[in-house]
């Protein structure tokens, strides 16, 4: 046994160099800005106090304690203590090739490191083409298990993304087994007017029809959801406090209205509608006939613009257009509808699975804000969301979250208006206020998210903005590890956000303990320096 | 590691486990400028630091496993009638610093023919002197074996170079201490000029010497028949410069701390005055490593009569010792302070936590407390404060003893293995095991209270360590993350460069440090020959793309200016920026290209020297030309050559051309001009500073702070040290050397580490690749201690193809490639 000596650094402070001092009083003005890759939180009071900083310490640059957390979450009520924070793990952290750990080192060391940073805990995706792949109901999940072991050991908490989605950045598609039916059935997927089928999601038409086997598709998500509830229960409360159902094209509540994004992301077009699989089509059909108009149920409005187009440059999305008639509202409502059914029999499904082991449930829905501005808000519409400027159409989708239970996930705080283009009126600001206010008003915890993992203009400050003040969030999940977000140019900006995020607005001044522990050193030193003469 | 157990025959129960703690916070920093003088406190005292001088360190030493058994004030009552239910003893190894000294003394024997050397040393050691003789007319070789008649018994030849003789115990100490000694007699006519040594201590392994250099005791001076000419002081000052700072050891590098006396003929001997041979006697201050056994008991017994528990600690560690304590109730251990009655000396220190300063035994070191507690808690917490500057807890957890009878099983059950920490070092320890013990540290603290505390208390050093160990921890991980980037996305990279521009205000001032990112990858573009074109700008600019796409951040330009030399490193007129590479146009044409590619660019500074234009009424040249027309008054004053008028120069001397007076403000001010001239009219982006030996690090900061660069590096560029011709493993003192610059600049400025560069010379050309770590595990260069300081290097223009010291990786490219690693 051995027993580890822990300096008090009182001394080793007072090696005073001037030029850090002046260091540490430019970064006081500053408040506690951040320089190079110095990694900066705690309270810079230690650098007044202590002097300054000796050799060691000039690379380290302005300390500040790490404060509250994790020990703070005990002592702290959480608005005091802030958000808690996760950090999503790479999307590829388990190959798809081999169910191994990608850069397993890599994750090991940024575990630590977020350990250490007092992160709360880790966001993880979990394939359905990794776990299920080879055929239905053959699961593998020992590459997950390993990643949760690590995640344990560290003593982080862990989020699981259910993924029912593929991905191709990087290259995870959905089940063989699943393409395979696919090849046969291609109306297994969502389609558009032009016949293009998207498939890195099932169409949400045929949830419950037995296209897979003789199995529907959701039964086959709850064989999925069971199977994981069983494997993982060693982890479930302890580790894993939070299971995000996916629900969609990556893996949000949605249609896949964006997916022929031009890849210069230039300028955001409208989208298109995504009812042109025959089940969505024969149950727009049902509808159609039901509400006694026949003829609109033969397809999708004809008047709308392609994936990257402006609203201008067809009629139904204009100012008075065809959305504004009887006829586009019968097929945007039956369009949305779809949509929330579909959350909700999944939602339902997973609260009903995991409703027993306390652990809650998150659905995530896109922030849709591109042409949030005009009046028609044609992205959201081919999205799936019914929100106009005459409608809230977050008003149901809230609802069914409340009704099973669900948080919700809200991407995109990272968005700021000023960095968006101008032509698109986009505002994400807007409408996260917007659906913040609506599923808070129906009791829906809200958890937030970045939506670039490569960092936007402004981003960190949108934020900081977004989870300080009055928005209190149930926790917010920050994406994404990888080689960016440890790079020089990300990771102290990351550091900075966790230590805001620990110490809302603790001001320098305000730290009673800090002085506390100033007056404790002070008699400290005068008894040893008693001490020291007697002896 | 050992564990030991014994059994007592007394006690109910006894439970005794050895636990080795080593206790190091020795000071591997040891810069030499004023402002770090009190980093040395950082060393850990036990009593005062007085005390150290003056006692005989090795009282320190014996070690005292103080068992309950063999005490008495207290134990008297442990061993009545109340039942021990617990008794525990940690055994304590600090690694403690002894001081004390080598005496070396010049004497004339009994003999008039016959000198004598003796070499004394105060510290407890299995002392051997290793040494040789330089001859009269053979003043190179420092290792030959002395005459045969000179050899004193009990003497070991090694190989046929050196003579290891083992001192002597001896108690003519002057302080009535032990003190070792070895005497060698020798007669003046041996013809040997000097007698060269290295100290030993069998015991550690550890060599004694200086700088790499052997002890010199030059006897020439003393021998010579006009010996009266040149007193002991000047002859041992010689060796003086030599024995300046012992690697390994701790020394006062301050000549004044050395007692250079005579041992004056007059007093001592009136025979003297016909000796030759004059005697001196210097002491030097030695320090060494020295396991300090200390141990710290813990008993509890049932006290009969109240049926509360009391528990007596005692731990024979000197000095004040401060019991922090508390108690608990259940496993979770959560600190809480017990109710009155508290022992005597006691205050509260949190809510939580009681603080009890043990009481000094009686007789000798060491002291104690008796706590009772009532029988109503489970556990007692505590940790101890040793001395300001550090705690003793367990393996980052408190101590813990269990009240109960029971609680003997639960002590059973607790991890014994635990690791050194060494609060000075333990961010440099870096490994994953380290890390997870931080991680196991804080997750700790979520239980206690006491964590409020410890972490108000240790978190200033910890909180160091945490961040070095997430910097660190981050390093990997982009590492290995950015080599194994899968076809991630090539538009993220484009989005991350937009990011990268629109947020770089935010990452403010990273030129502060002059560092750049800490991952820069540096470029030399040039080589010794490329000025022989006369249009190395115009070649190199094509270069730059491809450069670029090699990954390079970051180029290194010639110097620019005007020059003797046509490499230019002998500048003449500042302003004059055409020169053998090409003209200023071509400069600034080359240096936008750079920027183009995204690559940033230095400019090599040589702020050293200046070659005069003119010369000065005595013929010297020592009047510049130019727009800065400086006279002799910006010249040092300490090279003869030049005549300058200046101070004496801050650094070593540069002696093929005037050396620069930076110590005048004239100076700095037009340097500091040119600089900035150099940055806003060529663009360069930071420095490339040359022969930084020349000049004091202080100045360096001013110009750094006055020019901002994103990126400097200075050249300190001194010999590595060796023994025997070998490159000795322990480059402490020449690592030190460097990171003293870089702390003079204050860190504004990283430095080559050359250190690294040696060892990898060494380590690579004779496959010795020990030499990789140094004794603390740690790479041996100025990596190993500043790391986010050092610029690692492969080759450069003075190692490259075309000099000396080329290299086992030689480069048909002279391409000088630079990796900081930020730690």
């Amino acid at each position: 046994m051995e027993i580890s000596v822990i300096g008090n650094s009182q001394v080793k402070f007072g090696r005073t160099d001037f030029a850090c001092r002046e260091l540490g009083y430019v970064i006081l003005k500053n408040n506690c800005r951040f320089s190079k890759g110095g990694v900066c939180f705690g309270q810079n009071l230690r650098l007044k106090k202590g002097g300054g900083i000796g050799l060691k310490a000039i690379h380290a640059e302005p300390v500040r304690e790490m404060k509250n957390k994790p020990s703070g979450s005990r002592t702290r009520s959480k608005q005091a203590d802030g958000v808690r924070l996760f950090v999503g793990l790479p999307l590829d952290t388990v190959s798809h090739d081999c169910n191994s750990i990608n850069h397993s080192k890599a994750i090991a060391a940024g575990l630590k490191a977020l350990k250490l940073l007092g992160v709360e805990g880790v966001e993880l995706p979990i394939w359905w083409g990794i776990v299920e792949k080879e055929a239905m109901g053959k699961y593998d999940w020992s590459g997950y298990l390993a990643i949760a072991e690590m995640i344990q050991k560290v003593g982080l908490k862990l989020h699981v993304s259910l993924c029912f989605h593929g991905s191709k950045k990087p290259n995870i598609p959905l089940p063989k087994w699943i393409s395979e039916i696919g090849e046969s059935q291609p109306s297994i997927f969502f389609t558009d007017r032009s016949g293009q089928v998207y498939k890195e999601c099932l169409s949400l038409a045929v949830d419950n029809l037995p296209v897979l086997n003789g199995k529907t598709p959701v039964q086959v998500y709850q064989s999925f959801c069971e199977s994981f509830k069983s494997k993982f229960s060693p982890f479930m409360k302890s580790t894993i406090t939070g299971i995000s159902m996916g629900l969609g094209p990556d893996g949000k509540l949605r249609y896949p209205s964006h997916h022929e994004l031009p890849s210069n992301g230039k300028t955001q077009g409208v989208g298109e509608f995504q009812c042109y699989d025959q089940n969505m089509l024969s149950l727009l059909k049902q509808q159609a006939e039901s509400s006694g108009n026949p003829l609109w149920g033969l397809g999708g409005p004809h008047d709308v613009p392609t994936y990257d187009q402006s609203p201008y440059s067809n009629s139904f999305f204009k100012d008075g257009g065809s959305w504004e008639s009887s006829y586009g509202d019968f097929f945007l409502s039956w369009y949305s509808s779809q949509l929330i059914a579909h959350g909700d029999s999944l939602l339902s499904l997973a609260s009903s699975t995991f409703g027993d082991t306390g652990i809650s449930i998150y659905g995530k829905i896109p922030l849709m804000h591109s042409w949030y501005g005009t009046r028609s808000h044609p992205s959201e519409l081919t999205a799936g969301f019914y929100n106009t400027a005459n409608l809230d159409g977050y008003e149901q989708v809230a609802q069914m979250f409340a009704k099973n239970s669900c948080k919700i996930i809200l991407p995109g705080m990272d968005l700021s208006d000023a960095n968006q283009p101008n032509e698109t009126h986009s505002s994400p600001e807007l409408l996260l206020s917007q659906t913040m206010t609506t599923f808070r008003n129906h009791g829906v915890s809200i958890s937030g998210q970045n939506s670039s993992e490569l960092g936007v203009p402004g981003g960190f400050e949108q934020m900081k903005k977004n989870l300080s003040g009055d928005n209190v969030l149930d926790l917010f999940s920050y994406q994404r590890m990888g080689a960016y977000f440890f790079s020089p140019e990300h990771f102290p900006s990351f550091t900075e956000l966790v230590r805001s995020l620990n110490q809302p607005k603790l001001h320098l001044d305000d730290l009673p303990t800090e002085e506390e522990e100033g007056a404790e050193s002070a008699v400290m030193s005068q008894e040893s320096s008693v001490s020291m003469q007697a002896a | 590691m050992s564990i030991s157990t014994t059994v007592f025959s007394e006690p109910l129960f006894n439970f005794k486990l050895s636990h080795y703690h080593r206790l190091a916070t020795i000071n591997r920093f040891k810069p030499n400028s004023s402002h770090s003088l009190s980093s040395t406190s950082n060393i850990i005292n036990y009593g005062s630091s007085c005390s150290w001088t003056l006692k005989p360190p090795h009282k320190f030493l014996s070690p005292k496993f103080v068992t309950f058994a063999t005490n008495t004030d207290t134990l008297q009552q442990i061993q009545s009638s109340d039942d021990v239910i617990f008794s525990q003893t940690h055994p304590i190894n600090r690694i403690q610093l002894v001081e004390g000294k080598v005496f070396i003394r010049l004497d004339q024997g009994n003999d008039l023919k016959n000198s004598e050397l003796i070499v004394g040393c105060n510290l407890p050691g299995k002392w051997i002197l290793h040494w040789g003789v330089s001859g009269v007319d053979d003043i190179k070789s420092e290792w030959n074996q002395p005459p045969r008649d000179m050899i004193p018994p009990g003497s070991i030849p090694v190989k046929d170079h050196a003579i290891e003789t083992p001192l002597k115990k001896s108690s003519t100490s002057p302080e009535g201490d032990t003190f070792y000694e070895v005497r060698i007699s020798f007669k003046p006519s041996d013809e040997i000029s000097a007698i060269n040594f290295v100290l030993k201590d069998e015991e550690t392994g550890a060599s004694y010497q200086h700088k790499g250099r052997n002890f010199k005791v030059p006897l020439v001076n003393y021998l010579k028949e006009d010996a009266n000419l040149i007193g002991p002081k000047t002859g041992f000052s010689l060796s003086q410069g030599d024995i300046g700072q012992m690697s390994n050891v701790i020394l006062d590098s301050e000549a004044t701390n050395d007692k250079v006396q005579d041992s004056s003929s007059e007093s001592e001997s009136p025979k003297k005055e016909n000796s030759q041979v004059e005697g001196f006697n210097v002491e030097l201050p030695l320090t060494k490593e020295v396991t300090v056994n200390n141990s710290i008991s813990v008993s509890v017994r049932k006290c009969s009569e109240t049926a509360k528990n009391i528990l007596d600690l005692e731990t024979d560690i000197p000095g004040n010792i401060f019991l922090h304590w508390g108690v608990c109730r259940d496993d979770l251990r959560s600190w809480e302070a017990p109710p009155a009655p508290h022992p005597p000396q006691t205050v509260a220190y949190k809510d939580t936590v009681l603080r009890t300063q043990l009481k000094p035994k009686g007789s000798g070191e060491g002291s104690s407390a008796q706590i009772s507690l009532g029988e109503e808690f489970s556990g007692f917490l505590f940790l101890l404060k040793i001395n300001e500057n550090s705690w003793l807890n367990n393996k980052g957890i408190d101590f813990y003893v269990p009240l109960s009878t029971s609680g003997s099983l639960v002590i059973g059950n607790r991890e014994d293995q635990s690791k050194v920490v060494k609060s000075e070092e333990a961010g440099e320890n870096e490994n994953s095991e380290f890390t997870n013990e931080i991680i196991n540290e804080i997750r700790h603290l979520v239980t206690g209270i006491s964590s409020v505390k410890r972490r108000k208390t240790k978190s200033k050093e910890a909180q160091e360590t945490i961040l070095q160990e997430i910097e660190r921890l981050a390093a990997e991980a982009y590492s290995i993350f950015r080599t194994s980037v899968p076809t991630f996305s090539e538009e993220a990279i484009v989005e991350s460069e937009v990011v990268l521009d629109s947020e770089s205000p935010e990452l403010p001032p990273k030129i502060m440090s002059g560092t750049g990112t800490g991952y820069e990858i540096v470029c030399q573009g040039f080589n010794w020959e490329s000025n022989k074109s006369g249009r190395w700008y115009m070649e190199l600019k094509e270069k730059a793309k491809e450069l670029a796409s090699l990954g390079f951040t970051v180029i290194w330009l010639p110097p620019p200016t005007d020059s003797v030399s046509p490499e230019g490193y002998m500048p003449r007129d500042l302003y004059n920026l055409n020169s053998r590479y090409g003209t200023i146009d071509e400069l600034k044409d080359v240096v936008k290209e750079f920027h183009k590619v995204g690559i940033k660019v230095l400019g090599d500074a040589v702020l050293n020297h200046r070659c005069a234009e003119h010369q000065n009424k005595n013929g010297i040249w020592n009047i510049f030309g130019g727009r800065l027309n400086w006279d002799d008054r910006a010249v040092v004053a300490d090279d003869p050559h030049f005549q300058g008028r200046g101070n004496k120069s801050s650094g070593d001397s540069f002696h093929a051309a005037p050396n620069i007076d930076h110590s005048q403000d004239f100076v700095r001010n037009d340097i500091k001009e040119w600089l900035c001239w150099l940055r806003e009219e060529i663009g360069y982006d930071g420095w490339r500073l040359d022969f930084v030996r020349g000049f004091w690090g202080g100045y360096v900061k001013d110009y750094m702070d006055a020019t901002k660069p994103y990126f400097s590096v200075g050249e300190y560029w001194d010999s590595l040290s060796y023994t025997y011709g070998e490159m000795d493993h322990n480059q402490d003192a020449h690592r030190q050397r460097i990171v003293d610059w870089i702390s003079a600049a204050g860190g504004t400025a990283g430095a080559f580490d050359v250190t690294t560069k040696g060892i990898l010379h060494s380590a690579l050309e004779r496959c010795e690749y020990w030499r990789l770590s140094d004794q603390q595990g740690k790479p041996p260069g100025v990596m190993g201690w500043w790391p986010s300081r050092a610029v690692t290097f492969i080759e450069n223009h003075d190692t490259g193809s075309t000099q000396v010291w080329s290299s086992p990786f030689k480069n048909r490219l002279v391409i000088l490639i630079e990796i900081i690693y930020f730690d």
